[in-house]
């Protein structure tokens, strides 16, 4: 499939996850993405899972503290200043497992756009916005790159015999990995500059026609959309 | 009327207090192949970007003088005007990509400048073909070697077809042979070349003439015989070497580190198989063969970095690494604290191992305010202080100048006495100069290593 039809469906399920009543399709949703993210690399999934699943697991725990919602008290707390008694319901548990889910699925989406699809070729598709579809595949690249230059400035280090251990360890790596980042951007930019970049009459390598499926998965994008409106 | 013509060009960067090039004139023919030589920090990557356009547009600074490239001068042409008929490989391929996947990288430049769509596809094909990649082009850029990336920076600037191309020491990352083949396609090109490079010997095969830059000064602009004759008398460290065979010294040292039958793999893929290697007290081995042979991933298991999926290794005392990265020795704000990190701040330390690689008074210096020739010395002197007793050196030659190589090896020979030295190079001149014994990985010798 064309990645613009696939960036479609996938946007259309996030559309759907958000404004789906029914947590069973939320969670269908979520689950369907899953099974594709778990299509792309170990090592290229798991910060994407991982971050997911980290923020949709801190939604579910926090919402029963923050809401006031159902009668049927499982939990009671104490009484704290400013959010009152802190009592967990079902009722709660339920609404924040949707909200969670909702998370998921959306995080998802988007993992799914990053690892699965050419972000390249979307780009050559893209009629309009080519500066801010550049920028926006530059910047999907740069959590890698930063990952990677993580790992070096740790083995650097090691290799001279200091352990960077801790919060603390990690945390001072933090300036020379933005400098560094930047430094990198100031090369490419010149690179960019010294191979044309941003000269008046640019053209546009043909992408390839659309096939039947690319079509059907448009039209499936745009009807999961309206049922999201209108169901 | 020439190519490129520049007039008494002075130029200086942004608060520097002295110019990178001064009362530059230069005449470049049509086919002309040019190698620009000189020491670190004397102008040559500077000469290089004014012929794009990138001095003064990018990079902004004072400018006096005129250049003009085609026929256009490059104070009112800045570089994207220029793309297409000037094109720029760099040192650094991570720094030069844009796109994921290859064929579409190569593609950047022909859209950039204009190509009719229905030449982009072929001319792309074309030019991967030519750098020996056609393979390639569906390739995610991420997943390839140094070297396959290099040569893809290639395809992409061979796609424009240029008239100038520029090399700014395109071949740091690869293996003599990759090196070659590399500057072998470039001199092929129907426009002229200009090449700056630190291993000269490989220019010097290919060039017409030869420009030798010191201090931002043109010290030598000569055909291709009168400068080898120029510098055999004047500055013989840049006339080619001849790469010695790697010999088998004994040396009786105390065994130190010891390596037996290890594998090794990224992924699914195996790097080393099978691989043996020892080093003594006393012994300075060097450790070659192809890129993406499996040296670094050898050397990483003998420094203890990695750890190895089948057989023995065996270390006595500490070892230290030295990365072929130099851009992995700028975590701390001051030249010194880089240094001192190694030996728990000592500052005595670290400005004697500063003082020994002849860094000195650039102490209380930014690392990144360095340029990429004294980052390299950094790295080197942030491994050195550690005096340990297995060095590892990978790839320590890159970037160095030939002086300050001769220098490096008799360093490294000064303190070989009281430790094991493991040195990884593609460098074959350099390690003839260095080690008493060599050790070549290739599909062959992998058992027997």
């Amino acid at each position: 499939m064309s990645p613009v039809p696939a960036a479609a469906v996938l946007a259309s399920l996030a559309v759907l996850a958000l404004a789906a009543e029914r947590t069973w399709i939320v969670a269908a949703i979520a689950a369907g993405l899953l099974v594709a993210c778990l299509r792309a690399p170990r090592t290229r999934r798991f910060v994407y899972l991982a971050g997911t699943l980290v923020s949709s697991l801190f939604v579910f725990v926090l919402s029963p503290f923050v809401s006031t919602e159902g009668s049927h008290v499982i939990w009671e707390g104490p009484r704290v200043p400013v959010l009152g008694l802190l009592d967990v319901t079902s009722e709660e548990l339920a609404t924040g497992g949707t909200q969670a889910l909702r998370l998921a699925a959306v995080g998802l989406a988007f993992a799914a756009y990053v690892l699965l699809l050419d972000l390249d070729r979307l780009l050559h598709a893209a009629g309009f916005a080519r500066r801010s579809v550049l920028a926006v595949g530059l910047a999907t690249r740069l959590v890698p790159t930063l990952e990677r230059d993580a790992a070096g400035f740790v083995e650097a280090l090691r290799g001279r015999g200091v352990e960077v251990n801790g919060v603390r360890g990690r945390a001072r790596l933090l300036s020379p990995l933005v400098a560094g980042s930047l430094e990198r951007s100031l090369n490419l930019a010149e690179a960019m500059e010294a191979r044309g970049f941003g000269r008046p009459g640019r053209t546009r390598a043909p992408s390839p026609a659309w096939s039947g499926l690319d079509r059907i998965a448009i039209a499936m994008a745009v009807l999961i959309v309206l049922a999201a409106i209108w169901a | 009327m020439g190519l490129v013509r520049i007039d008494d060009l002075t130029f200086s960067y942004p608060d520097a207090r002295v110019p990178s090039l001064s009362n530059v004139s230069l005449r470049i023919e049509p086919g002309e192949v040019v190698a620009v030589l000189g020491p670190s920090g004397s102008g040559k990557s500077t000469l290089l970007r004014a012929l794009a356009g990138l001095v003064p547009h990018f990079h902004g600074g004072r400018f006096e003088g005129r250049v003009e490239v085609d026929g256009r001068d490059t104070r009112r042409t800045g570089p994207a005007e220029l793309a297409g008929r000037v094109a720029s490989l760099f040192q650094d391929p991570e720094d030069q990509v844009v796109f994921g996947r290859v064929a579409a990288e190569v593609a950047f430049g022909l859209e950039n400048v204009g190509t009719r769509p229905e030449q982009i596809w072929p001319r792309v094909h074309g030019a991967l073909a030519e750098a020996g990649i056609g393979h390639l082009a569906e390739r995610r850029t991420e997943t390839l070697s140094a070297g396959e990336l290099q040569r893809v920076c290639l395809a992409s600037v061979l796609a424009l077809e240029p008239a100038l191309l520029l090399l700014d020491e395109p071949t740091s990352q690869l293996d003599p042979h990759g090196a070659e083949a590399l500057l072998d396609l470039a001199v092929e090109l129907d426009g002229a070349v200009v090449v700056s490079e630190q291993r000269p010997s490989m220019p010097l095969e290919r060039c017409d003439r030869v420009l030798f830059l010191e201090a931002g000064r043109i010290v030598l602009d000569a055909p291709r015989g009168p400068a080898l004759e120029w510098l055999s008398a004047n500055r013989p460290g840049y006339l080619p070497g001849e790469a010695a065979t790697l010999g088998d010294r004994e040396v009786d040292g105390e065994e130190l580190c010891r390596l037996d039958d290890v594998a090794y793999s990224y992924l699914e893929e195996p790097v080393l198989r099978g691989v043996s290697l020892a080093a003594r007290r006393g012994e300075v081995v060097a450790l070659t063969g192809p890129n993406g042979i499996g040296k670094t991933t050898l050397a990483k298991i003998a420094a203890g970095l990695l750890t190895t999926h089948h057989g023995t290794v065996e270390r006595r005392g500490r070892a230290c690494y030295l990365s072929q990265d130099p851009g992995r020795y700028l975590v701390t704000d001051r030249v010194e604290d880089e240094v001192a990190l190694g030996v728990g701040g000592d500052l005595g330390k670290a400005r004697r191992a500063l003082d020994e690689v002849g860094l000195a008074g650039l102490e209380r210096r930014h690392p990144r305010d360095l340029s990429s020739g004294e980052r390299e010395r950094l790295a080197l002197a942030s491994v050195l202080v550690t005096d340990p007793d297995i060095l590892i050196l990978d790839e320590p030659t890159r970037g160095v100048d030939p002086p300050r190589k001769a220098e490096l090896a008799e360093l490294i020979r000064r303190g070989a006495s009281h430790r094991a030295t493991i040195v990884v190079t593609h460098d074959l001149v350099f390690a003839g100069e260095v080690a008493d014994r060599g050790v070549e990985l290739g599909a062959r010798e992998l058992a027997h290593a």
